[in-house]
């Protein structure tokens, strides 16, 4: 498997095309100036309305147009299959935006990702951009301004909100991934860290972590394994969240004491990150700082 | 999110994995109740969290009166401040062995992950801790991958602990697949000096997402609307809403989890107290203001509510289209009278501050999240 890269001009093709929030995302995501170069369509629907060309299935798609990526904007238990369909055409790099997929089906669909050698990000994530050049998802173009942040978040609203006061106060992103809010997802914030260690744009990271689970730790790990000396700021959610009580992301649960902010702090201090817990304290921290 | 012990083991049972006979009691039925088996039972508190042996939660009897007298004594007792919502009566097994094993998605690694240890029982984690190694084994979601991966583990049991305990992890795996669980764990697995086992506790922990594939599931959390008080929640309206503090003075209506989550956490580092958590996904809500109303009909519970607090960063979102259904579902549930806050930023501010404007009503708008708080607090007249 290569490691996960980005090109502002790879071409996307855009599953679940004629739906509702499929043919509205595939038109933004075409206004940002990502290359959209087809639909997959539902068996239904207004398939001459359609800006971009509709086929069938995703081997049409890519024997047409030769795309590399797709967007899966179907329903949370349509994503494996849609998944499945992609990669069996030869897309090497998915996202999934879809929120309620079942962990089991998770589970199976990193499985056969990783069999294709592919990547796949998500699902239940706003999706990845590169400002002013690319875009696959629904990062708001409010909260896109081109700078030297390389950004993972676990949450789309709450990376929004940072990023937005972030940029309006001049320091951008160079690339953005939304990892999403559940347990079991296509990327951990380890596994993407070596590309943003390579990508000469990013000059520091932003991390938007959340209890639960063990991303910020492993991310803390990989930080010391690959020696990656640019600045690491973080923003920690859910400080306050009772044990045992989900707060709308399925991943951000603490049980058994594990996946507390105390355990990510520690983690991360130790691997020699800025870790904060209110939003305004990490823009300052940002901002004070010569990134 | 998981449930409790008692419907676990009766959903297993209906599975074929055999269970202590129980009933379910609570204080008002503990009295009249008819109790299965003879002469010894165990009486557990029913909660939806882990540690409840430890905090007295279980009990021993050896009459009706024992029975009714630890109903009572603990109907009204909280355990890591999840209410106890009542009590399972089983009868007492007799056995030779306490096993634990468990199924739990591993998500770091991405697949489902088998424990097994033969010293089960309440101190199954001390025992880790001496060396007494929990055996775990990786394995796909699927039967044949969870059998493959145990058989290897079970074999490193005592000589008469495999045969039954082979076969529960055959049945047990299947239960755990059949469910869509995220977690089984049966401790103290119990098997008998005949060789023959039982499940004497059960953890069972469903993933919400794949609830719509399971109406024998959804049956069930819905039939105990104040223990799975979230879950039917969600099941019901279709978003996600969770009382903090029935005493809360700040009831906030708000998008995104993660935001929505971070701003609790400000709000309590600053001392003051939100209501509830909720993320209405407004990108859902259609050009209807239910899901609004839904929030609103929830306040106008909360007594010492001084003050809402709404927030919605509108990447997408028509914040105009938004105004409108705020306005909607205020008119909509007049009993909430107290000042609002709204915090709102993204497309189409001009027109929907405009809107809000001519309303009359005492909603003031902020494009900034910060002040909008310290607008909140100055509104409500609480103090941090």
């Amino acid at each position: 498997m290569s490691g996960f890269a980005l090109h502002p001009d790879m071409k996307v093709i855009v599953q679940g095309a004629t739906g509702r929030m499929g043919s509205r995302h595939a038109e933004l995501m075409k206004q940002y100036g990502t290359n959209i170069v087809g639909g997959i369509a539902g068996a239904s629907v207004r398939r001459a309305e359609s800006a971009i060309p509709l086929f069938d299935h995703c081997a049409d798609a890519v024997a047409v147009t030769g795309a590399q990526a797709s967007i899966t904007l179907v329903p949370p238990m349509d994503v494996l299959k849609a998944v499945t369909e992609a990669l069996e055409a030869g897309i090497k790099l998915i996202v999934s935006p879809s929120e309620g997929m079942p962990v089991r089906d998770a589970i199976v669909a990193c499985h056969r990702v990783r069999e294709h050698g592919a990547h796949w990000i998500g699902p239940s994530t706003p999706g990845l951009a590169i400002p002013n050049k690319l875009k696959l998802g629904f990062i708001p173009d409010v909260s896109l301004v081109s700078g030297p942040l390389g950004v993972m978040s676990k949450s789309g609203t709450l990376s929004y909100e940072t990023c937005f006061r972030l940029g309006s106060r001049g320091i951008g992103q160079s690339t953005w991934i939304g990892v999403g809010g559940d347990s079991v997802k296509g990327s951990r914030f380890a596994e993407l860290l070596p590309y943003f260690h390579r990508d000469a744009d990013t000059r520091a990271l932003l991390i938007l972590g959340e209890i639960g689970g063990s991303e910020e730790e492993e991310l803390a790990e990989a930080i010391r394994q690959l020696g990656f000396a640019k600045p690491v700021f973080v923003l920690l959610a859910g400080a306050s969240a009772p044990e045992g009580v989900t707060m709308g992301h399925a991943g951000a649960l603490v049980q058994g004491g594990r996946g507390t902010v105390k355990s990510k702090t520690e983690a991360l201090r130790g691997a020699g990150a800025r870790v904060f817990t209110r939003i305004e304290d990490l823009v300052n921290g940002v901002l004070a700082s010569d990134v | 999110m998981l449930l409790l012990e008692h419907d676990a083991k009766e959903l297993a049972r209906e599975q074929g994995i055999p269970v202590p006979a129980g009933v379910f009691v609570d204080s008002r039925s503990a009295d009249g109740a008819h109790f299965p088996g003879g002469g010894a039972w165990v009486v557990k508190s029913q909660v939806d969290v882990g540690g409840r042996g430890k905090a007295g939660g279980i009990g021993f009897a050896s009459s009706k009166e024992d029975i009714a007298a630890f109903v009572h004594q603990h109907a009204d007792a909280a355990i890591r401040g999840h209410k106890v919502a009542g009590f399972r009566v089983e009868e007492k097994i007799a056995f030779a062995y306490e096993v634990y094993l468990g199924f739990m998605v591993d998500a770091a690694q991405r697949g489902v992950r088998v424990l097994l240890s033969a010293q089960g029982g309440v101190d199954v984690e001390a025992h880790a801790q001496h060396g007494d190694a929990m055996l775990t084994a990786l394995a796909m979601p699927d039967e044949a991958s969870l059998v493959a991966a145990a058989t290897p583990l079970v074999v490193q049991l005592p000589p008469e602990l495999r045969a039954p305990i082979g076969e529960a992890v055959a049945a047990l795996a299947r239960v755990f697949l059949h469910f869509d669980a995220t977690l089984l764990e049966v401790n103290p697995l119990f098997v008998r000096a005949d060789g023959s086992w039982v499940a004497g506790d059960m953890k069972l922990s469903l993933d919400e997402n794949a609830l719509e594939r399971h109406p024998e599931l959804e049956r069930v959390v819905l039939s105990r609307p104040s223990v799975y008080r979230e879950a039917v929640f969600k099941l019901e309206q279709g978003f996600d809403y969770v009382e903090i503090d029935s005493r809360g003075q700040v009831g906030l209506l708000t998008t995104g989890a993660g935001l929505s989550m971070m701003l609790i956490d400000e709000m309590l580092q600053a001392g003051l107290h939100p209501y509830n958590f909720c993320d209405v996904r407004t990108g859902l809500l259609r050009g209807v203001p239910t899901r609004l109303i839904e929030v609103l009909k929830q306040f106008a519970r909360g007594g010492d509510i001084a003050v809402v607090l709404v927030n919605i960063f509108a990447g997408i979102t028509d914040l105009d289209e938004f105004a409108r259904l705020l306005l909607e579902a205020l008119d909509a549930v007049p009993e909430v009278k107290v000042p609002v806050v709204a915090r709102l930023i993204g497309n189409n501010l001009e027109a929907a501050t405009r809107r809000i404007a001519q309303s009359g009503r005492a909603i003031t708008v902020e494009t900034d999240l910060d002040k909008a708080l310290r607008l909140a607090v100055a509104r409500a007249g609480v103090v941090a």
